[in-house]
């Protein structure tokens, strides 16, 4: 049988997780497409619908580019939004381009049962072990855990170190080091070595740094490329930058029913996929002496536009400085430097009179 | 010789410049349009400001840049400082009338709240993805209907029933501006309900969700057009403070909070050398300045713009 080439639409540091498990239990090739480029964006806005959110324009163009880099399979995520529905419909325009590939949207196999799950992968891969992709299942989440937690401790820290780059330069050898992972045991080793290395890090961190906490969309939030390094341009100024919101927190160990008994004098019902989540993360910085919250998300967003005034009442009644920003196709990031740079100020000036 | 400081602010629409003393005192100011050539405006400010200044008895030691083209101008006049236009918004006020609850600001394409608390900056927000209700759209309009957009405030000071004009969009509001003109509105009445519009879609869309508090200070380009400040009067129920140089605010606050902040890189400028064409050595020092006051940011590229203002909002 011919392998597959799989491949799915850059998400932050997931699709190493995905390759992991694609190559390790599906003996499939995956197809790593090169990293989001304004290119990228171009693509993916010119053959999207206007008003539709921007990470279908941004998924939308990075499968192109993953199409262009070789790819036949593509699998796209499913989604408690719209986001759900995003599959179908590019599926649907990349064919109309006259692409020729197999689509695995694994929204039509949410149906309640995650036995059914089961299915989109033998789609990939018919033959596959039970066995290994059980095996190989606990490993990737094992890695994506693991990412995540070093992709916190990165942002906390690396605005503080002595000298400039020190961080970046271990975070981006671990990020190869996953790329390359074949086993648990290589994945494991990298763990402690970057955990090692970061620690050995000189940094000039005050007692009390000015922490920010980000929340907001998932996808906006959580992607580099999307948010225009929002997280990065933050900790340069010198921030101790917390976000909550990734795979590991929002998935993996995810208690929607205890964080909304949290929330409950702030709202009553769940609004979409990650307002409980948001809401309570925006209580939760207020309350544990942070210095700011931004809430990210794209343009047009019904359920993050939906939280905003719980997080304006959050805001108030903690008074808590909140900035909003609204991301759309536009990359250009002159404008965000300034609402950065003023909202810096603010908790700055803020923090020395208190 | 005493000690001056020169501040700059170069906005979209116009560019203003002052120079004060240590003791806030301003000696020259100038505004002018920046006609979309930032550097030459800069230039010509530098001129009209050189014409006033008392050479003589002060030197400048201090040059401060804001507004969204104050890295190219910070870097060609050397700038000691370069700051952005919100804090640099807050700082002056909040300097000018300890007590300001709310900063309202309309410029030429930006508007901004700012809530004070305390002297203390506590929230701001800024318009994102639409520039409707800012002064490029009563610029514009002023085109439309002939009349100068000076004179706005003072025209729709003389209506009676200003118009109900849809001040959501730009482009809608424009649409409904000819619809009214055609249907016969007074000119008073179409310039009245302009400068309400303006302050409904402020209110509407960078005040919404946020608690305007009294004293309110409102400032910015707008801030001049008396029609505008009464249209908020009547929407806050409140006083609005405008102060006499209002559209001034942006920067000339910044040399003397600049004064206060670096006294450990005192950089001297001669009125003369930085009138010239920039050399070498200021160049290395607005990067020193920048590095000391941990800024990031890079590119001079085109604000965030959008298509789906209407959904925000």
């Amino acid at each position: 049988m011919v392998r597959k080439h799989v491949a799915f639409p850059r998400f932050s540091h997931y699709n190493l997780c995905i390759k992991y498990f694609v190559e390790q239990a599906l003996d499939a090739e995956y197809i790593m497409q090169p990293p989001m480029t304004n290119r990228t964006m171009e693509i993916g806005s010119h053959y999207s619908p206007d008003s539709v959110c921007t990470p279908f324009k941004t998924s939308l163009g990075s499968m192109v580019d993953a199409l262009e880099a070789g790819a036949d399979t593509l699998v796209m995520t499913l989604g408690f939004c719209r986001l759900g529905y995003y599959g179908e419909l590019q599926e649907k325009i990349l064919r109309e381009l006259g692409y020729e590939f197999d689509f695995v949207n694994l929204s039509e196999y949410s149906t309640g049962n995650p036995k059914d799950y089961l299915k989109a992968l033998r789609k990939i891969a018919p033959k596959a072990s039970m066995a290994k992709m059980t095996r190989v299942g606990v490993e990737t989440l094992k890695m994506l855990s693991c990412l995540d937690e070093i992709e916190a401790e990165y942002y906390k820290n690396c605005g503080f170190e002595l000298h400039h780059g020190d961080f970046k330069q271990v975070w981006n050898q671990f990020l190869a080091e996953m790329e390359t992972a074949e086993n648990l045991h290589e994945i494991e080793a990298a763990f402690k070595t970057v955990k090692k290395e970061f620690s050995a890090i000189p940094v000039n961190k005050p007692e009390h740094p000015l922490r920010v906490g980000v929340i907001g969309e998932y996808y906006t939030a959580v992607d580099a490329f999307s948010n225009l390094n929002l997280e990065q341009k933050l900790a340069d100024m010198g921030v101790e930058v917390h976000r909550w919101m990734n795979v590991t927190n929002r998935n993996l160990h995810y208690h929607g029913k205890n964080l909304s008994v949290e929330i409950k004098d702030y709202c009553k019902y769940e609004m979409g996929p990650t307002s409980t989540a948001n809401i309570w993360c925006a209580k939760y910085y207020a309350s544990h002496g942070f210095d700011g919250i931004i809430h990210a998300k794209s343009a047009g967003c019904t359920p993050e536009i939906d939280i905003m005034p719980v997080l304006q009442n959050i805001s108030s009644d903690y008074k808590i400085p909140t900035l909003y920003l609204s991301y759309d196709s536009q990359t250009s990031d002159t404008g965000l430097d300034t609402r950065l740079e003023a909202f810096y100020d603010m908790i700055q000036m803020r923090k020395k009179a208190v | 010789m005493q000690e001056a400081y020169l501040g700059i602010d170069i906005g979209s629409i116009s560019t203003k410049g002052v120079i004060i003393d240590n003791q806030n005192h301003i000696l020259a100011s100038s505004y002018i349009w920046t006609e979309g050539n930032p550097m030459g405006a800069a230039k010509k400010l530098l001129h009209l400001l050189e014409e006033q200044f008392d050479q003589g008895n002060y030197r400048i030691t201090a040059t401060g840049t804001t507004g969204s083209a104050r890295k190219l101008v910070g870097d060609m006049v050397g700038a000691t400082i370069v700051k952005n236009e919100i804090t640099a918004h807050a700082v002056g006020t909040t300097t000018l009338y300890p007590d300001v609850r709310t900063i309202l600001e309309i410029g030429g394409q930006d508007s901004k709240i700012i809530l004070v608390e305390n002297g203390i900056a506590v929230d701001y927000a800024m318009n994102t993805l639409c520039a409707a209700g800012t002064g490029a759209f009563l610029s514009s309009q002023s085109k439309r209907l002939g009349v100068e957009v000076e004179e706005f405030g003072q025209i729709a000071l003389q209506s009676k029933h200003p118009t109900q004009i849809a001040a959501r969009c730009t482009v809608f509001a424009e649409s409904d501006l000819v619809h009214k003109i055609q249907m016969g509105h007074t000119k008073e009445d179409i310039i009245a309900g302009l400068c309400k519009a303006v302050a409904a879609n402020y209110l509407n869309n960078v005040g919404k969700g946020k608690k305007i508090l009294s004293p309110v200070v409102f400032q910015g380009g707008v801030s001049k057009n008396v029609g505008v400040v009464e249209a908020f009067k009547k929407a806050l129920g409140c006083n609005i403070i405008v102060d006499e140089n209002g559209h001034l605010m942006g920067h000339w606050v910044l040399p003397f909070w600049q004064a206060e902040a670096a006294d450990e890189n005192p950089l001297i400028f001669l009125w003369k050398i930085w009138s010239l064409r920039h050399e070498k050595s200021t160049v290395e020092n607005v990067r020193i300045t920048a590095r000391s006051f941990a800024y990031t940011g890079t590119g001079c590229s085109s604000t965030h713009g959008g298509t789906d203002a209407i959904m925000e909002h």
